[in-house]
C-alpha cells in the first residue's frame, strides 16, 4: 500500500510548506515564551549561585534583599561571625538604578561588596579586580561597558576596571559592582540640600544645641551625615556545618531573618516570578489555541478540497481508517514541519531578546509532543467531515 | 459463491423508495435486468427516470428497498438482506467509470491504477505490474510515470478505464462516460469499453443519454418512471 498522505503532501508541497512555516513561527514563539520563563528561573538561580553565599541574613520580617527591601546596620555581621558554623560574612548593598554612559542608558543593579568576602563578583572575563577602595567598578558584560570606561553614578565617576558574566539581578538587569562604602553612599546618603536642611533643624532643636555642652551639636550632625546601613549580610558556612541549623540560630538569637539557598530559591524562583510565570503560561495556552485553530482550519480546507477524491477512494473500497489515517498523517506532517521550523527560528532569535532566553531540550521535546497532540486533535474535525462524505457522491446525481 | 455461466448481473424486482410517508418517492418500481459477462449494455432514460438510483444500487452505495441483486450468481441484496461487506464488494467486483475521469491528482498514472489492487491487499510491486499491463492494453503505457495533470482529457479517460479494470471485476458501471466528449472521442471510449469487455469478460453497464453512442449498443435497457424495458439496439460497429 502506498502512503496517501505523503503523496498528497509532496504533490501540493508549496502550500504545505508555507503553512508549515507559518505554524513554525507560532511554535517558535511558543518555545521562546517557555525559554523566557526558563531564563527567569535561570537568572534567579544564577543570582543565588554566583553570590557565593550559603545564607542570606536580612531584616526581620522581610523577604530581602532581592524580593523586598531590607535594611540592616552594617555592624550586625559582628554578632554573626561568632556563631558556630559561620566561616565568613560579607556586607552587601543592592540598588536598582538607571546608569547613563554616553548615549547609552542602562538599567543595572548596583552591588556594594567587600573585597574578598561573600558577595564579590565571581570570575572576571576581562580586566582586574577592584583594588582601590573607591570609585572603581566591575560591570557585567551585558551592561555594554568596557574596561576603562568611565561611568557616572550619582555624584561620582567610576572607572570600569573589570568585566564579569551572567551576574544579573532577579529581573535580569546586569550588575555593577562597586566598593561597599560607595554603594552605601549612593543608596543611603541624602543629597546636599537635605543635609543642610537636616543640620539646620538639628541646630534649631534645643535638645541638641546646648550652649553649655560644646561639641554635642557637631557630633549629632556628623552622625546624621553618615550611613551605616546595608541590605543584607551574606554568610558562608563551614564545610561541615548544617545551613538550616546555622540559619535557625541566627533567627532565634539575633532577631534577624536568615534564608538558606533552598529558601532563597523558593523566594526568587517561585514567589518573585510567580506573576510572570502565570503571564507566560497564559501566553502558552493562547498560542497553543491559535496554533490548533490554524492547523484545524488548514487541514479542514485541504480535506474539503479533496471531497471528490475522498468520495472516489471510498467508492473504490478504501477503508475509513485509510482516509482518516491520511488526514491524521497530514496534520502530523504539518506539525512536524511546524516544530522543526519553530525550533530553528526560536534558536535564531533567542540571542536577540534583551532578557535571557533559555531553550531546554526537555522543553523542545515537550513542545514537540504538544504540537503533535494539537495537530492530531485539530485533524478530528476534518476527519469527521471526511468520514461523512458519501461514496455515492462520486456517482453523478 | 461465483458460479460458472451465471450472469454477471441479475436484478429481480429491484425497488427503491426514498423517504417515508407523504414525502416518499418511488425511484425504482421493480427493475429486472440480466447482463452476461463480456456484454456492454446501454441504460437510457429521461432525466428523473431513476438511472442514477439504479446505478447507485448496482454500485452498492445505496441499498434497494426490495428485490434481489446478484453479481456472478452471488446474492448481494435480497429484499431486506444484504451481504456483510459492501466496501470489499465494490473494491473487488465492481469497476467505476465516471463522467469525468476523477483520478487522484496526487498519485501518478501507474499508482492511480495500482491503488485498487493495493487496497485489495496485493503487494505494491505486483499491483504496479498489473497497472502497467492495463495501461499498455489501453494504449497509455507510455504515460505510466506521468502526473495526472500532464495528461490530455482522452488519456485521463483511458487511465480511468484502466483503474476500473484494475481488480478484474466482473462488472463495470460507467456513468455518462462520454458526456463531455465530442463524437469522435466518445466513440473511441465506447470502442475501448467494448474491447475491454471482451478481453476481460467484464459486463459493462453504460448509463447515457448521449445520442452519438446509443446506436452502438446491441442491447439497451430503457428506464421510464422507475421501470425498465429491454430493447434490441442497433449494435453498430465502431
Ligand atoms: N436522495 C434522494 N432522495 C429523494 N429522492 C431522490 C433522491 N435521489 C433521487 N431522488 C428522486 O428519485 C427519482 C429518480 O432520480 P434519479 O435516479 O436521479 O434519476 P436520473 O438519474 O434518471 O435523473 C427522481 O424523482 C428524484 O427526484
Ligand atoms: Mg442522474
Amino acid at each position: 500500500m502506498i502512503n496517501l498522505a505523503s503523496r498528497d503532501i509532496l504533490h501540493g508541497w508549496g502550500k504545505f510548506l508555507f503553512t508549515g512555516i507559518g505554524l513554525g513561527l507560532l511554535v517558535g514563539l511558543t518555545l521562546s515564551m517557555a525559554g523566557i520563563y526558563r531564563g527567569l528561573v535561570e537568572d534567579g538561580r544564577m543570582l543565588i549561585d554566583n553570590s557565593g553565599a550559603d545564607l542570606w541574613v536580612v531584616q526581620q520580617g522581610t523577604l530581602g534583599p532581592y524580593a523586598e527591601p531590607s535594611n540592616l546596620r552594617d555592624d550586625v555581621y559582628r554578632s554573626i561571625v561568632g556563631l558556630p558554623g559561620v566561616a565568613e560574612t560579607g556586607n552587601v548593598a543592592y540598588l536598582s538604578m538607571q546608569v547613563s554612559h554616553g548615549a547609552k542608558d542602562v538599567r543595572v543593579m548596583l552591588v556594594g561588596f567587600e573585597s574578598g568576602r561573600p558577595g564579590q563578583p565571581g570570575y572576571l572575563i576581562a580586566g582586574r579586580p577592584v583594588t582601590r577602595s573607591h570609585y572603581e567598578a566591575i560591570a557585567d558584560e551585558k551592561t555594554g561597558f568596557h574596561v576603562g570606561d568611565h561611568v557616572r553614578i550619582r555624584r561620582h565617576e567610576y572607572e570600569v576596571v573589570g568585566l564579569t558574566r551572567r551576574m544579573v539581578s532577579a529581573s535580569g538587569d546586569p550588575m555593577i559592582f562597586v566598593p561597599l562604602k560607595d554603594a552605601q553612599e549612593v543608596q543611603f546618603l541624602k543629597d546636599n540640600d537635605a543635609l543642610i536642611n537636616e543640620r539646620a533643624r538639628t541646630a534649631a532643636n534645643p535638645a541638641f544645641n546646648r550652649p553649655n555642652v560644646p561639641g554635642l551639636l557637631e557630633a549629632v550632625q556628623s552622625s546624621q551625615a553618615q550611613s551605616h546601613q546595608v541590605n543584607a549580610v551574606l554568610v558562608r558556612i563551614e564545610p561541615d556545618a548544617d545551613a538550616d541549623v546555622v540559619a535557625e540560630n541566627i533567627r532565634r538569637w539575633k532577631r534577624l531573618q536568615a534564608y538558606t539557598k533552598a529558601q532563597m530559591d523558593d523566594i526568587l524562583v517561585v514567589k518573585l516570578i510567580a506573576t510572570s510565570a502565570k503571564q507566560i503560561a497564559l501566553f502558552l495556552v493562547i498560542l497553543s489555541a491559535v496554533s490548533a485553530a490554524i492547523v484545524a482550519f488548514i487541514i479542514y480546507s485541504l480535506t474539503m478540497n479533496k471531497v471528490r477524491e475522498i468520495a472516489v477512494l471510498k467508492l473504490i473500497g478504501a477503508r475509513n481508517s485509510t482516509i482518516a489515517g491520511m488526514i491524521l498523517q497530514q496534520a502530523l506532517g504539518l506539525g512536524m514541519i511546524g516544530f522543526i521550523v519553530g525550533r530553528i527560528v526560536a534558536g535564531m532569535w533567542a540571542p536577540v531578546f534583551p532578557k535571557y532566553v533559555l531553550l531546554l531540550p526537555g522543553d523542545a521535546l515537550r513542545g514537540f509532543v504538544v504540537v503533535m497532540i494539537i495537530c492530531a486533535l485539530a485533524s478530528v474535525v476534518a476527519i469527521r467531515a471526511a468520514l461523512r462524505i458519501d461514496p455515492a457522491e462520486a456517482i453523478g446525481g | 459463491m461465483a458460479k460458472m455461466n451465471a450472469p454477471a448481473i441479475r436484478l429481480q424486482g429491484l425497488k427503491k423508495r426514498y423517504g417515508t410517508g407523504e414525502a416518499a418517492v418511488d425511484a425504482l418500481k421493480g427493475v429486472d435486468m440480466t447482463v452476461a459477462p463480456g456484454e456492454v449494455i446501454g441504460l437510457i432514460g429521461p432525466s428523473g427516470s431513476g438511472k442514477s438510483t439504479l446505478l447507485k444500487c448496482l454500485g452498492a452505495v445505496i441499498e434497494p428497498s426490495a428485490g434481489r441483486m446478484e453479481i456472478s450468481g452471488q446474492a448481494i441484496y435480497d429484499d431486506r438482506w444484504k451481504i456483510a461487506d459492501l466496501r470489499a464488494l465494490r473494491r473487488d467486483q465492481i469497476g467505476f467509470v465516471f463522467q469525468a475521469p476523477y483520478l487522484i491528482p496526487f498519485l501518478d498514472v501507474t499508482d492511480n491504477v495500482a491503488l485498487l489492487p493495493m487496497l485489495a491487499g496485493m503487494s505494491n510491486g505486483q499491483a504496479r505490474l498489473r497497472a502497467r499491463e492495463l495501461l499498455e492494453a489501453l494504449d497509455v503505457g507510455h504515460r505510466a510515470n506521468a502526473q495526472i495533470s500532464q495528461l490530455s482529457g482522452g488519456e485521463q479517460q483511458r487511465v480511468a478505464i484502466a483503474r476500473a479494470l484494475a481488480n478484474h471485476p466482473p462488472v463495470i458501471l460507467a456513468d455518462e462516460p462520454t458526456a463531455p466528449l465530442d463524437s469522435e472521442r466518445a466513440l473511441t471510449v465506447v470502442r475501448i469499453l467494448n474491447e475491454m469487455a471482451v478481453q476481460f469478460r467484464t459486463a459493462i453497464i453504460v448509463v447515457t443519454h448521449d445520442e452519438k453512442i446509443i446506436p452502438t449498443f446491441r442491447r439497451i435497457y430503457r428506464i421510464r418512471d422507475g421501470k425498465t424495458v429491454e430493447e434490441a439496439g442497433e449494435g453498430r460497429q465502431v
